[in-house]
């Protein structure tokens, strides 16, 4: 009679070491089941990540629903999902020692409280904390993946490999669209050469290029671009403040009144002397004085908005 | 023909032509004085003194070159620099700059003239600055004519944009380099127009010296292949750009590479493929063209084209093998940078962190060149107009300096020559068309061409024209009288017209009456005066400051000097021993072994990323962790600099997550940045800082003792503006040993092993638990008396 209790308990060791084994088979299945990726709820998030463990986990944590307004989570989410699905191509002896999952707020709200997450998107990454991949120096809390290198794909599996039993055998996509839109544009140019030579051989076409370039280039248009400047601040107000600071509004603004000064210089360069009407050339000599005069004055007091320690104005 | 005003009728030519002559050479000389005399503000509002970080290091190797004489300064190897590495500073400098100052050093010693060669380093910019002035006026006189020139000359003498970098004081490579760079275009331009190989060769001359003196010279290297690419696909080759670009690489290609710092790189780098690719087009093309005119078969010369096609697609196509076998090393991270701007700050932090490396706002180019920043694509359109093969490369350089000035500050520097160029031509085409007497006959119906010929033939610029004519001023009513409204005196007929060719047009041009002559120049006088305050203005606030000694004003408006850095260095000159290791972040390596004669970990030579890495991560890494490494490194002294008493912002606290940065570059399983960042994101230092930011080295040692200073009131940081926790951080592996008055320069010893085997903390904590028993007597006994 006390046979059965005793085995029983005898099988304790067998019961926690077969419930880890099916844990892991488990979590095998799921991630199979979804291109690579597990998606989470509580239970699952607490399996994947028990203490005793002998696989690690990169966990990515997101809100896709629209109702959370998260667009950064939109657009790492392919990121994510790609590189995932890179790792299912390894063999499966080092597949199944590392896992990805997604834990979306809606799915899994408690994960999120009880991490205390207040943004996403948040990669996790989980060492193993038993077994042949448990790291050298012993680390178990997870490690934050640093977003600092953008959401691309690229640097994630690069940056995730350093955790992964074997290189995470991520290729970015090849960009086909991409070729065939500049094959088709060199083909279309190719053909119509003849008629696009006059074009091309026109020297005015370049010099509004040029010109239209260096426009832009001195108004600080690769400023906004590389800092990615959004095009106008919040509340209406598109002269961002500070010295070394703009909004990309700023730029079409400045390279105007540059343009309309360049223009106006131009014009009694070039243009006026050629009228051979005096009452109608002393009329554009006027015009022209004036928009200098008065364009020049908005743009020193824009520049005051900018600079306030300035000391100089003219007419504003 | 009528004339507007009166001109003098009994001047020869030859006296128009003296007197123009000796004008120029006094307008010259005095935009020379000018140009010096605006830089002298440093010296002047401070002292004699070089500034910044860079110039440090110059100013030392040149003492080495003065002292020592040119050869031991060739094999000189600096074992104080990246300690424990050393650095072979004759091979990895470009010595055209310590070379300059030595030669001027050694003739004024010839002459008798004891100079101190601290005073020619100080004063070398200055001094370069009114050569480039002339060189700039050449290089504008090749475009258009001398008064052009005159005003490129004068722009530049004084424009921000030159003057930021070569005030007096900051002796760095770019102090020579932009007079290098105008006259080896000038030559250029100059060889290309007359197409002799001696101006060719002297291109190549001023290349090598430049290539001597500025990694810039890269600039040159893309801009000459560039220009006459250009010219041969607008069909415009000739004997004369075969020869000027021959002369110019051959010569040049060899020269440069005499520079051990460069060596190899003309011929195995990306950076200068293009000249090497140029050269061969080249020559293919002059060997086509030579058999072409020994050939008169159409159908042969259409296979003789394809052929070059071919050669020149294989070329190209053989280039890139190359590049892919690794034989030609591609582009080099900074270079790269500058096309695929995100490069940088993913994969160099090093070079993403330099502040002058940043992308440029519309107000610096404002502040930098004023009213010149709207004229000069005025002046690239009248280049359009004419087109000559020079004018070209103004285009060019238009283009591509505006594009490098918009994504990196520091370019601005190679963007401001151009400028001056292109507004001065258009500036001086506005005032000779204004200032010309000479009016146009008042259309009626269809002017007589032989006059509107006479009319565009006269000379602008030296009005000789008035022999016998007799000036009138016509009324406005005559001209009113004679307004018939003819088709030929639309706007748009007149842009038709002003785009026609130069010197073509069949129409007539001049300006009528005195009224819109006087509006036009005294509008055009007062752009050039406000141009002058405002260059006054910006050089003598913005640009002028040593940044080694900062100045702030008191309640009464004089000036105060506050001089920390000196101090400190000077504290280190003359109470550590001679081989005292000193850890500080890279920027203030050099500064610390040209004033305090000391060793150091890294410096702003930042050739090897782990060692400043390793600084990054001692300074990021709790005391614990970072106790081993200074130790390894036999640091004896650890210096931050701190702003938060006086509100100083470029201190190491603001430069905190650039070392987090680097650190974890190589180290990113132990450095990470996110751990410095509250959990909302902020860059805290207060109460609610991370335990990561609170426990690094750097921290500490900026706050160390801080909160004592205020005496039990909440202690402020003046550049976060966020309070100070109260309770400072400890440190048990240094000791304070210096704080400078104003509390910017902080120095700490680091502490040896303790003798009985303690670790450092445990060691503390029984020192600290001894003390306090002896203090509690002393202190009772003070309360009884």
């Amino acid at each position: 009679m006390l046979l059965l209790p005793i085995l029983a308990l005898l099988s304790i060791p067998f019961c926690i070491a077969a419930s880890t084994q099916s844990t892991h088979e488990k979590l095998v299945k799921l991630a199979a089941a979804n291109n690579g990726v597990i998606k989470l709820d509580e239970s699952t998030y607490n399996l994947l990540t028990s203490p005793k463990r002998n696989w690690s986990a990169s966990i990515h944590f997101t809100a896709l629903d629209p109702r959370r307004r998260c667009g950064p989570c939109k657009e790492f989410d392919p990121a994510f999902n790609a590189v995932a699905k890179a790792w299912t191509k390894v063999p499966e002896a080092e597949r199944d020692s590392h896992f990805f999952a997604t834990a979306d707020f809606d799915n899994a709200m408690g994960v999120f409280q009880k991490l205390g997450l207040q943004t996403a998107p948040v990669v996790h990454i989980h060492p193993a904390t038993e077994g042949p991949h448990r790291p050298a120096s012993g680390r178990t809390t997870p490690i934050v993946y640093d977003f600092a290198n953008g959401f691309d794909a690229g640097p994630l599996a690069e940056q995730l490999s350093q955790f992964t039993p074997v290189p995470i055998p991520y290729k970015a996509p090849f960009d086909w669209a991409r070729i065939g839109t500049a094959v088709g544009v060199l083909l279309i140019v190719a053909s119509g050469i003849r008629v696009l030579s006059p074009v091309l051989r026109s020297r005015w076409i370049w010099a509004a290029g040029v010109v239209l370039t260096s426009l832009i280039m001195t108004s600080g248009y690769m400023f906004v671009r590389i800092r990615g400047m959004p095009h106008t601040g919040g509340n209406g107000q598109w002269i961002a403040p500070g010295y070394q600071n703009q909004f990309g509004q700023e730029t079409q603004f400045v390279s105007f009144i540059y343009g309309l000064l360049s223009a106006a210089f131009l014009m009694l360069i070039l243009v006026t002397p050629y009228q051979t009407n005096p009452a109608r050339q002393r009329l554009q000599i006027y015009l022209w004085s004036g928009v200098i005069l008065v364009m020049f004055s908005v743009l020193i007091s824009f520049f005051r908005v900018k600079n306030r320690g300035y000391p100089f104005k003219l007419l504003l | 023909m009528p004339l507007a005003y009166a001109l003098p009728s009994n001047l020869s030519p030859a006296t128009v032509a003296n007197t123009s002559s000796l004008l120029r050479i006094i307008a010259l000389s005095l935009i020379s004085g000018a140009a010096i005399a605006s830089r002298l503000f440093a010296v002047i509002n401070f002292e004699s003194i070089i500034h910044e970080f860079d110039p440090w290091f110059n100013y030392r190797a040149t003492r080495v070159l003065a002292e020592k004489g040119f050869y031991e300064f060739w094999n000189w190897f600096d074992p104080t620099a990246w300690y424990p590495l050393g650095r072979v500073v004759g091979g990895t400098i470009y010595p055209g700059l310590m070379a300059t100052s030595g030669v001027i050093y050694n003739v004024l010693h010839a002459l008798h003239l004891p100079v101190d060669i601290r005073n020619i380093c100080v004063l070398l910019a200055p001094g370069f600055s009114a050569l480039t002035a002339w060189s700039t006026y050449m290089f504008t006189k090749e475009m258009k004519d001398e008064s052009a020139g005159l005003l490129a000359a004068a722009f530049i003498g004084i424009a921000p944009g030159y003057i930021s970098r070569s005030v007096a004081g900051s002796y760095d490579n770019e102090a020579i380099a932009i007079f290098l760079l105008m006259f080896t275009f000038y030559c250029w331009i100059k060889a290309l127009k007359t197409g002799s190989a001696f101006f060719g060769t002297l291109t190549a001359l001023f290349y090598f010296y430049m290539v001597a003196a500025w990694g810039g010279y890269a600039f040159i290297t893309n801009m000459i292949p560039l220009h006459a690419l250009t010219l041969i696909l607008m069909g415009r080759f000739s004997s004369r750009l075969y020869v000027a670009y021959s002369s110019w690489y051959a010569i040049g290609t060899l020269a440069s590479m005499q520079v051990p710092f460069v060596g190899f790189q003309p011929v195995r780098t990306s950076e200068h493929m293009a000249a090497l690719g140029v050269f061969g087009l080249l020559q293919i093309v002059a060997f086509a063209e030579l058999v072409r005119t020994h050939v008169s078969s159409k159908h042969f010369q259409s296979i003789l084209y394809g052929s070059v096609i071919v050669i020149g697609v294989l070329g190209a196509l053989a280039f890139a093998g190359l590049t892919y076998k690794g034989w030609i090393a591609p582009w080099t991270g900074r270079f790269y940078s500058l096309w695929d701007t995100g490069y940088a700050k993913k994969y160099i932090p090093i070079i993403a962190s330099v502040s002058e490396h940043q992308p440029t706002a519309w107000p610096s180019f404002f502040m930098d060149l004023q009213f010149l920043i709207f004229i000069f694509p005025a002046g690239v359109v009248l280049c359009f107009r004419e087109l000559r093969d020079e004018h070209v490369f103004v285009i060019i350089y238009a283009v591509v300096a505006s594009y490098f000035a918009g994504v990196m500050v520091r370019l601005m520097l190679t963007l401001t020559p151009v400028v001056c160029v292109a507004a001065a031509v258009a500036f001086s085409s506005l005032l000779d068309t204004y200032v010309d007497p000479v009016e146009p006959n008042v259309s009626n119906g269809a002017a007589p061409s032989a006059e509107a010929d006479a009319a565009a033939d006269s000379p602008a610029s030296i009005p000789s024209t008035g022999s016998g004519a007799t000036p009138t001023a016509p009324s406005k009513k005559a001209k009113k009288a004679v307004s018939a409204d003819s088709s030929s005196s639309g706007l748009a007929s007149g842009i038709v017209a002003a785009i026609s060719p130069s010197g073509k047009g069949d129409k007539p041009r001049g300006i009528f009456g005195l009224d819109t002559r006087a509006l036009v120049l005294v509008n055009a006088l007062g752009m050039l005066l406000f141009f002058v305050l405002h260059c006054t203005y910006v050089t003598s606030s913005a640009y002028s400051s040593p940044s080694v000694v900062l100045a702030s004003t008191n309640p009464d408006g004089s000036q105060h000097i506050i001089d920390d850095f000196r101090e400190a260095y000077y504290w280190l000159r003359q109470n550590t021993p001679k081989d005292a290791v000193v850890m500080s972040w890279w920027d203030y390596g050099y500064q610390i072994a040209g004033m305090a004669d000391r060793p150091t970990l890294v410096d702003n030579n930042t050739w090897n990323n782990t060692h400043i890495a390793t600084v990054g991560k001692a300074m990021s890494s709790s005391e614990e962790v970072a106790y081993p490494i200074l130790r390894k490194h036999d640091v004896d002294y650890v210096l931050v600099i701190f702003g938060g008493l006086i509100g100083y912002s470029g201190d190491d606290i603001n430069k905190f997550l650039w070392m987090v940065r680097i650190a974890q570059g190589v180290w990113p399983d132990e450095i990470q940045e996110p751990n410095y960042f509250t959990p909302k994101g902020e860059y805290r230092i207060d109460d609610a800082a991370p335990p990561a930011m609170k426990n690094s080295l750097m921290y500490k040692m900026s706050y160390y003792r801080f909160a004592d200073l205020f005496g039990g009131n909440q202690a402020v940081d003046r550049v976060r503006g966020q309070q100070v926790p109260k309770q400072g951080p400890t440190l048990d592996h240094l000791d304070e040993a210096f704080t400078s008055e104003n509390w910017i320069v902080r120095i700490y010893q680091v502490k040896k092993e303790d003798p009985l085997g303690r670790d450092l903390k445990s060691a503390n904590a029984f020192e600290q638990g001894k003390k306090r028993k002896k203090t509690k007597p002393l202190v009772r006994r003070k309360a009884v008396v």
